[in-house]
């Protein structure tokens, strides 16, 4: 235990004290990072993109991955590990090599336009990478897995029989599901949301490697402040702007929802 | 099968190619001979496995990743699993708090923690240098070791360590000889993780490398933003199918339980 503790002050809690240490001092206390925040207009540009990503990453993960979670749920154990191992396999391979991958896919060599292109549907390559359409695939891909583990963990907790009984009472089907199965999944529904946007925030490398110059983020930006305008001061502060919008977020669900559902990985 | 049942089949089954499909797209393209990387490939050859495997450029950075990924698992893993059981184990207040702390750093953002390990180092000139990538990888490894162990001991009855205590064992001959081997599959994997997450790190591993420690993710990840070699695809092959058989490796040790068991 202590071990841990004595290395997590050194290399976690240094570390990001210096952010906030950077952001302030320059070398004299002063709040001008801060005010630049306010009237620097590529600043506010990556602030929307990084909103933007987060929210629709979230929720085209979430209409994708519940009925994904709903059918592991739902299939016999067999059927159901092979579904999870196929959803592992993608979480696990280096999110470079996927983002590299759509790289050779959606080129405008790439498989896609080549088969829209033979198919007749389009006469010319559409622009697939590096604008927001790429960004959003590659997000989507990547971040998938932690809406359907979460969603997976919380429905798994759910007694199947509940809804037998609500067929037997009379309820259809689709009443079934969305009067009770609905409702017991949303503690998973929550913690899938807030792992996926949390992620999403923070995220460099796929808005990096398959968006555009449009589609800077806080993230990115904070990259070209320290390693090209060399401008420490206002990257700490965009550090700390991260920080503290995933620490809040974090705070208020972990106090909402209880200390480490969202964290476990494999849905254990 | 009732028609409901068959669309979501049919849905899921599309998201799964969506899901998988990228992946088994790059493997098959780096066994195409032309440089402009084609789907399906035109002429078979292994000349961009040939190139990975004969230059420098490429080995010395996967030999430098190697290390530092087999350096993060073994500090990580023993700081982790310590952790993990003095949570499990002990008994003071607090505890919720110490292993929510512990694990805090899955949320924080990596370009956040590459930024704080940047100024860090800056300081003891240590940027450049592979302990500080060593480092940083370890700060984001020992989250997942936590909370894989902590989920393995949650398996294993306690009362096994009281009676080995009560016996007369010490606690370090009970640690040794009773915790340790009942969480065994857990350290292992967690183990396996820590080394993977190192293994793929890129953002630290850019911030903190400099001009003279390239780790491979490193390399690639400059590679890709300046040109496109198709070796990448080559390696990038390589590092799924290594990825998937660890974790499948995992997945047959844990035995028949249902994936994911507490």
């Amino acid at each position: 235990m202590l071990p841990a503790l004595v290395f997590y002050l050194a290399f976690y809690v240094v570390p990001l004290a210096q952010i906030f240490d950077w952001s302030l001092f320059a070398p004299h206390l002063t709040g001008k990072f801060y005010v630049q925040l306010f009237d620097d207009l590529a600043y506010v540009k990556a602030l929307r993109n990084t909103i933007d990503i987060s929210l629709l990453t979230t929720i085209i993960a979430l209409l994708l991955g519940y009925p994904l979670a709903y059918l592991m749920v739902s299939s016999s154990a067999r059927a159901s590990r092979i579904l999870m191992l196929l959803v592992l396999i993608p979480f696990w391979t280096s999110i470079l090599v996927r983002s590299f991958a759509w790289i050779v896919i959606l080129g405008n060599n790439g498989v896609v336009n080549r088969v829209l292109m033979a198919s007749g549907l389009v006469g010319r390559p559409v622009a697939l990478l590096f604008n927001m359409t790429g960004v959003q695939i590659g997000m989507v891909h990547v971040l998938l897995p932690f809406m359907v583990l979460p969603l997976y963990s919380a429905m798994r907790g759910i007694d199947r029989n509940v809804l037998q009984v609500a067929r037997s009472l009379g309820a259809s089907p689709v009443r079934a599901f969305a009067g009770v199965f609905l409702p017991l999944s949303l503690p998973g529904v929550g913690a899938g949301c807030v792992l996926v946007f949390l992620l999403s925030v923070g995220f460099y490398i796929t808005p990096a490697m398959l968006g555009g110059p449009g589609q800077i983020t806080l993230a990115t930006m904070i990259d070209l402040m320290v390693n090209t305008l060399l401008n420490w001061g206002f990257a700490a502060t965009l550090g700390v702007v991260l920080l503290l919008t995933v620490g809040i977020i974090f705070a208020l669900f972990s106090t909402l929802m209880g200390t480490s559902r969202m964290m476990r990985p494999g849905g254990a | 099968m009732s028609l409901s049942r068959i669309a979501l089949w049919g849905f899921c089954g599309l998201l799964l190619v969506f899901l998988i499909a990228p992946i088994l797209v790059v493997i098959v393209t780096s066994f195409d001979a032309s440089p402009y990387m084609a789907f399906p490939p035109t002429r078979l050859s292994l000349r961009w496995y040939a190139n990975f495997f004969s230059s420098a450029h490429w080995i010395e950075p996967a030999l430098l990743s190697l290390r530092v990924g087999l350096a993060t698992m073994a500090s990580a893993t023993v700081l982790g699993t310590l952790a993990a059981i003095g949570i499990a184990r002990g008994r003071f207040p607090g505890r919720q708090a110490l292993e929510l702390f512990l694990i805090s750093p899955m949320v924080v953002p990596i370009v956040v923690m590459a930024l704080g390990f940047y100024f860090l180092f800056t300081g003891y000139h240590l940027i450049g240098t592979t302990p500080a990538i060593w480092l940083g990888h370890v700060v984001i490894a020992t989250p997942i070791v936590v909370v894989l162990v902590r989920a393995g001991l949650r398996s294993v009855d306690p009362t096994f360590d009281l009676a080995a205590r009560s016996l007369g064992a010490n606690y370090w001959r009970t640690l040794w000889h009773v915790t340790l081997p009942s969480i065994r599959p857990a350290i292992l994997s967690a183990a396996a993780f820590a080394f993977l997450i190192s293994f793929d790190e890129v953002v630290i591993a850019t911030f903190l490398g400099g001009p003279d420690a390239t780790t491979l993710p490193k390399r690639m990840w400059e590679t890709i933003r300046f040109e496109i070699d198709p070796t990448l695809t080559a390696i990038s092959a390589l590092l799924t199918v290594a990825a998937t058989v660890v974790l499948v490796t995992i997945e047959i040790s844990r035995g028949p339980a249902a994936p994911g068991r507490e």
